[in-house]
């Protein structure tokens, strides 16, 4: 459950991230820390030895300037300084005099620092200690007649050590247990100001991702709203001016496209119950009107046949519709053969052929033959209802011109009459459904508006387009552009 | 009574037409708005059926032109049912709203109320001294007797009934009892009121001399 939120995600990533950076710094600074603690320690140590071996190496004579002979190299940095006091005789036995600054350091009354020092002679004999000695101390070893410094440690001590000339052992240590806990406390209060970090982190980088998150939350939820059914709301978009301002006017966009499918798709089915009203109103006020009276043969047979026309204009509009409703839901599969465009015009124009004669109107054909991969039944059906709309609306010793061609990788189908042609202000309406232009003809013939907009959902079904241009008064033409190689 | 019905289904204005001639009303038919409304506006129907969706002029246009200058009473006839539908025509000025398809019997009744109410009678029966008019049965008794009148006398009855006490003219009856289907001859009108007074009692129908005839209190 948490893997899934982005907020949480977020989090966890983010206090791993910031663990691993804060315990890297916290580490080195521990360290380095540490590294100098100790450094200091053993600075004074070393300086410590020094001190305490040229006290011991002391010629007699006393104090001579320069150099004391045999003792440690010159620490860096460090200014020789004789050390004042008399001569002592044999040197094993002579006890140590120390300086008061070393004897401070030292002795027991003073000594909060714990330093200690061991002088062993050159038997190995301990010749002189002091301080809190370390039980078990061990004399340090000598490579051949190496004089320098060295540091060493062991438990909780430190020290630091060198031989002198002569071979004795000067030693000076500290225990730095102190230190030691000094130097965890400090890892302590490292550690803990790291997980306030931590803390203040995460909480602040909790509240900036909620807050981040919020606007999302909320166009979520609006947009739940909208799609279960309120498909008039919106998005508020005026304060997000972002990249969440971009998909909610999207969302928004999408919502519109969607209320404006689901009204016209109301729209066209209330259209389509409307429009049956009307002949089911012919046939019950027919029924009824016949039935209220003793009627002759001749009347009842009319009426039946005033029922039977009726019933027929009903079945044509019921399969309109239906023809209609699978283009909408895109199940119609197109059965796709390859044929001749202008072969298919050809019958189509004889099968009109009787009705215009009937009305003395002339079909001239100019078919070029043109293939194209197109559904023959439906294709059939388009140029059926072309050519019987150009009969229906044109004069009388009326002209219908045919044409099939190719022009730039497409098959065109062109239909002019020359009727009254179409007014602009129902140009762009003509291929709506149960749009009726000219009206005054409409009811008589039994037509229901319906033709032109299953010619254009079958045409746009091959990925092909319908179009139409008329002058009041010159005539319509009607232009189908059809691919050639299929649809796609 | 003379009858316009405006429809542009053919065979529904055949249908209804045929229907109502029957029942012994005049009928007259357009089938677009225009020629609807210049018929409305030239002649005095007794009634108007009214389709709202027609060619040239809508119903809606119709209505409100001829309501510029006639109180006809219109019954709208539609195959829109919504209630915005029904609020927009009788608030137009139809008197009644019919969705089709509907029931003949139906809209006969309430043509029927239409014509009694622009009369100003509520009621289908109407009584005038001991003769009884029944609009509904379109029949007549005089004294509890039926009276047997033909189609053409039992409509100048009706008529000057619920006109009771107006003096109507020869013209007026002319125009509300026959149809432009029909040639008349203007004498035929006499021998109906004639053989009127002969079944139901002379002193019911008077005539005004020079002005037409009267059925009075």
């Amino acid at each position: 459950m948490f893997t899934r939120s982005i907020r949480w995600r977020f989090l966890l990533w983010l206090s791993f991230l910031l663990a691993a950076v804060l315990g890297a710094l916290g580490t080195t600074a521990f360290r380095l820390y540490r590294a100098q603690v100790l450094a200091a320690i053993d600075s004074e140590l070393s300086h410590i030895v020094s001190t305490l071996s040229s006290t011991v190496r002391q010629p007699p004579g006393g104090p001579r300037g320069g150099r004391i002979p045999g003792g440690p190299p010159p620490s860096p940095g460090r200014r020789e300084q004789p050390p004042p006091g008399p001569m002592p005789g044999n040197l094993d036995e002579r006890r140590l005099i120390l300086t008061d600054e070393l004897e401070n350091l030292f002795y027991p009354a003073k000594n909060e620092g714990g330093l200690y020092f061991v002088v062993w002679a050159a038997s190995g004999a301990v010749r002189s200690q002091a301080g809190p000695v370390p039980t078990g101390l061990t004399q340090p070893g000598r490579t051949g007649a190496d004089t320098a410094i060295h540091l060493r440690a062991h438990d909780a001590f430190r020290e630091a050590w060198h031989y002198t000339e002569r071979s004795e052992a000067i030693l000076v240590g500290r225990s730095i247990t102190g230190d030691l806990a000094a130097l965890r406390r400090y890892a302590w209060l490292l550690g803990g100001a790291a997980a306030v970090v931590l803390a203040v982190a995460l909480g602040g980088g909790w509240l900036l991702v909620s807050g981040a998150l919020k606007p999302v939350n909320e166009i979520s939820a609006t947009a739940a709203r909208i799609a279960a059914g309120d498909l008039g709301g919106r998005i508020d978009v005026s304060e997000t001016d972002s990249e969440l301002g971009r998909l909610a006017g999207v969302l928004n966009d999408t919502f519109a496209r969607l209320e404006g499918a689901f009204a016209r798709q109301q729209q066209f089915t209330a259209d389509a119950a409307h429009e049956l009203r009307t002949p089911l109103a012919v046939l019950i006020s027919e029924a009824q009107v016949t039935l209220a009276r003793e009627r002759t043969p001749e009347d009842y047979r009319h009426t039946i046949e005033v029922c039977l026309e009726t019933a027929q204009q009903m079945r044509r509009l019921a399969e309109s519709l239906l023809a209609l409703a699978r283009f909408d839901a895109g199940q119609d599969a197109l059965r796709l053969t390859r044929f001749d465009l202008a072969e298919r015009v050809r019958a189509g124009v004889e099968l009109v052929q009787p009705l215009a004669t009937e009305r003395e109107i002339t079909i001239r054909s100019e078919l070029t033959s043109v293939e194209t991969h197109a559904d023959v039944d439906r294709i059939g059906q388009v140029i059926v209802n072309l050519l019987t709309n150009a009969v229906a609306y044109n004069k009388e010793h009326g002209e219908i011109h045919v044409a099939t061609y190719a022009e730039n990788g497409a098959a065109i189908l062109a239909v002019t009459d020359s009727g009254p042609g179409i007014a602009p202000e129902d140009l762009p309406h003509v291929f709506e459904r149960f749009y009726r232009a000219d009206t005054s003809r409409a009811r008589s013939e039994g037509r229901c508006g319906l033709g032109l907009a299953i010619c254009k959902a079958a045409v746009e079904a091959h990925g092909g387009r319908i179009t139409v241009s008329s002058q009041p008064g010159l005539g319509a033409t009607f232009v189908v552009r059809l691919p050639v190689h299929g649809p796609g | 009574m003379r009858i316009l019905v405006i429809e542009d289904e053919p065979r529904l204005v055949r249908s209804l037409a045929r229907g109502l001639r029957e029942e012994g009303y005049a009928v007259d038919t357009a089938e677009n708005g225009e020629d609807g409304l210049e018929k409305a506006i030239s002649s005095d129907y007794d009634a108007i059926v009214l389709d709202v969706m027609l060619p040239q002029l809508d119903g809606w246009t119709v209505l409100t032109r001829l309501r510029r200058e006639k109180q006809t009473p219109v019954l709208m006839l539609t195959a829109r049912d919504t209630p915005r539908d029904r609020v927009r025509g009788l608030d137009g000025g139809a008197d009644d709203y019919l969705v089709k398809p509907f029931d003949f019997s139906e809209l006969l009744a309430r043509l029927r109320a239409l014509i009694r109410r622009a009369a100003g009678r509520a009621l289908a029966e109407i009584e005038m001294g001991d003769v009884r008019l029944d609009t509904r049965a379109r029949s007549v008794t005089r004294a509890g007797q039926h009276v047997a009148l033909t189609a053409r006398e039992y409509a100048i009855l009706e008529y000057l009934a619920l006109h009771r006490g107006e003096v109507v003219t020869r013209t007026t009856l002319y125009e509300h009892l026959f149809d432009e289907t029909e040639n008349t001859l203007s004498n035929l009108l006499d021998v109906h009121v004639f053989s009127l007074r002969k079944k139901l009692g002379s002193p019911l129908i008077a005539t005004r001399r020079g002005q037409g005839y009267c059925i009075e209190h």
